[in-house]
């Protein structure tokens, strides 16, 4: 019983105080994603998979910006893989212009944040299904442009090694360097957690949450639903273009066919895996979905990354409608049961005696 | 006494039915009026109109004040700015949020952090959440929900979510709150209970409640004037006791309970 | 003049395919209340099993189609079966997931039942065709076409004039009432289910010969069926039809007379600007809502 009691403490204080102080958490992650190129360096992880972490770190954002969607404001977007498209394509179109990379970056970020604020107005009207596959057509379109558009460059854009705070020129042809490459997308990673942190943990956060759980309230509390439904789309589509961003900074190279649906539909099952809400949950969402199969199953057993995703997926939502990232609240709720149960247990020999 | 609201002459048709059929009455400052009749007599419509989720009435609601407001002129969303907060006769709130968290939504309005500062969590966003925090602890002190107050609203006992609604519509320092059916559902002391919260409200905050409910008991004890309606029509306004002994308010809505 | 009757069958022949697959998504929407992304994914999986009968057996594409079309029926079975029924209490959207979670799982079997390479599949009528005032008109075409509009013929007269089609409809308007009336609302949903494996086949295998099979076939189709849906109206049935003819129509016109590389941008631009005014499409009609 005394046991339990101190555990009860310390873990009571523990929680407590990272729930006050979030930023240890997610410091503590981004210390641990920095040991991926350490691994590197000793050969556990080759320099293929490297890169594979490097896109779930990269991808983990867009899926942070669709949980603000879907987790939060209870809307989907079927388009974000245009959008992620869109940050890398549009900051290598911006660098070919001359433009500085982080001036090339705000460019993309204000001009695809706007189209993404245009279906934020497009779906005070159309609701639903419709909206979904609204997000669609703009998906297709941002796709088609891609593809046919002359300064997209055809197949692909070569940006090639590129220069930070106009000074660091980083290539990603070289080792060295792609390891600081690895450590500049990890941070910008840092930065969105937090940054969606304060979002979600504050005013917007309830307002989309109300927004979403019962619009009358919403609008009673003077919650405008125009505002946050902007306020959503804008939000997602600032993450996914941020990734796209963050995609051309690592890869330097930029393929102009691969930003399709299927993309928009990973990206979703990694919001769903990992769980609505949840920003560490995103990540690892993205490892599982993306991760497991390339870095580990692959090697075993063949590509079996699709079916294993997808039977994931489909075994989540039937069985784990939480998501992964729900697990720690479980087992906690499990260890409060035990200790009931042990508890009670004991109380009633006590009397027996 | 001095008037807060006047309804005046408010009709609605839906459909080609008349759901609201000239309803005219004024609620004064500090009172509370309780709104009865029978199912489908429309009371919910009435509060509906009168907070602007619909639009399409005839007539006028005044609020009173230093300027008389026409809430006609207000987007249901700014309604709340002018000091009506309400509440709902399905529950609506945020199921996956803290009890505290549900209050803060309340106080949205009062926020005056811009998204940028909350982003960057600059110091007036920090002193925004903190001010706005301590104001839902006196709202929640009040209504005895200081000790739950970090729980989820998911799983709470539906006394407990009734309270929690009520304690939001407080965050906004309305000067009208409007409750729909407060007492539906609940059990005999959790209606004691709000009886007392009822009136406490009324004495500490110095705030008017309009309040349609159809436990008679709940009303006698609790209101100071009654308005009955029925299909959509005035019938009276009065006491407690001068209403329960109106003839056509007993033909329209007690006779049914005096068969029983 | 020759050009203009050359894009209406054109039309008419793509339009078919979408028209079918469109009538697939809808016939789930009302029924499982949810879209059914991997309609695309089905017809390919089943179109693969006619390819490769076709190709091991040398039997002909009349006879594959008819064993596609039978595979197609227990696909759409198994899926409702295993995946859609048990999840009756799921929120709509983690519903419309677990049809993104059938397609990876479409995707990654098929390499592993029928390799990597794409196949081919004849057409139904490979030569013959005949003129009219100067435009070529192929055998084919004119077959596609007219076993589309007999399929959605049947379909229709199927769905508005007997019992089980009157079934559909209850469980598509109220599926709990329709429960408690003694409609076999899981029954119901899973033929629904079987009928839009089937349909979406039936596109797959129109579409075979033009593009070759391979798992993404019928994206284009798709992704064209669910536009058409949403420019018809989701709340009928007719809707999505008349709906993928006008994008075929939309897209070949345009792709035509104004631009190769833009017809398509524009039709989607036009299709989203229609979508603004008029939210639930041609036909549909806006679900009634109580604050």
């Amino acid at each position: 019983m005394k046991l339990f009691m101190r555990m009860d403490e310390v873990l009571g204080k523990l929680g407590a105080f990272f729930r006050k102080v979030p930023y240890i958490g997610y410091s503590a992650f981004f210390i641990l994603l920095l040991l991926i190129p350490y691994y590197h360096s000793t050969d556990v992880i080759s320099s293929g998979q490297l890169g594979i972490f490097a896109y779930i770190v990269i991808i983990t954002v867009a899926a942070l910006g669709l949980n603000i969607l879907l987790g939060y404001s209870g809307l989907i977007s079927l388009g974000t893989a245009g959008f992620v498209g869109a940050g890398a394509l549009g900051v290598g179109v911006f660098l070919e212009l001359g433009l500085p990379f982080e001036l090339a970056a705000i460019a993309t970020l204000i001009v695809s944040t706007l189209i993404g604020a245009l279906i934020g107005l497009f779906s005070l009207k159309v609701e639903g299904i419709y909206l979904a596959i609204a997000t669609l057509f703009v998906g297709e379109i941002l796709r088609q442009i891609f593809t046919t558009v002359p300064i997209f460059g055809g197949q692909s854009i070569m940006i090639g090694s590129v220069t930070l705070l106009g000074q660091f020129e980083l290539s990603t042809f070289d080792q060295a360097q792609r390891r600081i490459l690895f450590v500049v997308i990890a941070f910008l990673l840092l930065i969105m957690m937090i940054a969606m942190h304060h979002i979600v943990k504050s005013k917007t956060g309830r307002a989309l949450l109300a927004m979403s759980r019962s619009s009358s309230a919403a609008q009673a509390m003077g919650i405008s639903l125009m505002k946050y439904r902007l306020m959503a789309f804008s939000l997602a589509t600032f993450f996914a273009t941020f990734s796209g961003i963050m995609y051309a900074l690592y890869n330097q190279s930029v393929p102009t066919t691969q930003w399709t649906l299927d993309l928009s539909l990973f990206i979703i099952a990694m919001v769903v895996v990992g769980g609505y809400k949840s920003i560490y949950g995103t990540f690892i969402g993205a490892f599982i979905i993306y991760g497991i199969p390339n870095l580990y199953l692959k090697e075993l057993f063949g590509d079996v990354s699709f079916i294993f995703s997808g039977v994931l997926i489909i075994l989540v939502i039937l069985f784990y409608q939480n998501g992964v990232a729900y697990l720690a609240t479980d087992i906690r709720l499990l260890y409060y049961k035990l200790k009931r149960h042990i508890l009670g247990g004991a109380r009633g020999k006590a009397t027996d005696d | 006494m001095e008037k807060l609201l006047t309804i005046d002459h408010v009709s609605m048709t839906f459909g080609g039915l008349k759901a609201l059929d000239d309803i005219s009455f004024d609620i004064h400052q500090g009172e509370i009026v309780g709104l009865i009749g029978p199912n489908g007599a429309g009371k919910t419509t009435l509060f509906n109109c009168l907070t602007q989720f619909y639009k399409d009435y005839e007539g006028t609601f005044t609020l009173h004040g230093d300027t008389p407001v026409d809430l006609r002129d207000l987007k249901v969303t700014e309604v709340i700015d002018a000091g009506l907060a309400r509440t709902f006769q399905n529950i609506e709130l945020i199921p996956d949020l803290s009890i505290l968290d549900n209050l803060l939504i309340g106080a949205h309005r009062s926020f005056k952090d811009s998204f940028a500062e909350e982003l960057l969590k600059f110091p007036r966003a920090l002193k925004e959440e903190k001010r706005l925090k301590e104001k839902a602890d006196r709202v929640l002190d009040i209504l005895g929900l200081q000790a739950i107050k970090d729980l989820y609203v998911k799983g709470q006992p539906y006394g407990i979510l009734k309270r929690v609604e009520i304690a939001r519509t407080l965050m906004s320092d309305p000067k009208l709150i409007i409750l729909d059916e407060p007492a539906a559902g609940l059990n005999d002391v959790e209606t004691d209970q709000l009886e007392q919260i009822i009136q406490l409200i009324q004495k500490e905050l110095h705030v008017t409640l309009l309040i349609i409910e159809h436990d008679m008991g709940f009303v006698m004890n609790v209101c100071d004037r009654v308005c009955a309606i029925n299909f959509g029509q005035f019938i009276a306004i009065d006491t407690p006791q001068k209403i329960q002994q109106n003839p056509a308010v007993q033909e329209a809505y007690l006779g049914r309970d005096d068969d029983a | 003049m020759a050009e203009i009757l050359r894009i209406i069958f054109n039309s008419l022949e793509t339009g078919s395919a979408y028209a079918l697959a469109a009538l697939g998504i809808v016939l789930i929407f009302r029924t499982s209340k949810t879209t059914n992304f991997a309609q695309g994914m089905i017809g390919a999986l089943n179109a693969y099993v006619a390819a490769y009968i076709a190709l091991n057996q040398g039997f002909s594409v009349w006879v594959v189609t008819l064993i596609a079309l039978f595979t197609a029926f227990l696909t759409g079975i198994t899926i409702d079966t295993l995946m859609i029924r048990p999840a009756k209490k799921v929120l709509p959207v983690s519903k419309q997931i677990i049809t993104l979670g059938i397609i990876m799982i479409i995707v990654g079997i098929i390499p592993f039942i029928f390799g990597v390479n794409n196949f081919q599949l004849a057409s139904f009528f490979p030569t013959g065709s005949i003129d009219i005032v100067g435009a070529t008109l192929r055998f084919n075409t004119i077959f596609v076409i007219a076993v589309s509009f007999t399929v959605m013929a049947v379909m229709f007269w199927f769905i508005q004039k007997t019992k089980w089609g009157l079934a559909i409809r209850v469980t598509a308007s109220d599926e709990q009432t329709s429960k408690l009336m003694g409609v076999p609302t899981a029954t119901v949903t899973m033929l629904s289910w079987a009928a839009a494996a089937m349909l979406a086949t039936l596109a797959a295998i129109f579409v075979a010969p033009r593009v070759s099979v391979y798992p993404n076939m019928l994206l284009n189709v798709q992704i064209s069926a669910f536009f058409a849906s949403t420019l018809g109206g989701f709340s009928t049935f007719l809707g999505p039809v008349v709906g993928s003819y006008i994008i075929a129509f939309l897209r070949n016109f345009t792709s035509f007379y104004i631009s190769d590389i833009w017809g398509n941008v524009i039709v989607y631009m036009g299709i989203l600007v229609f979508l603004y005014f008029r939210p639930y499409g041609i036909f549909g009609k806006k679900p009634q809502k109580k604050v």
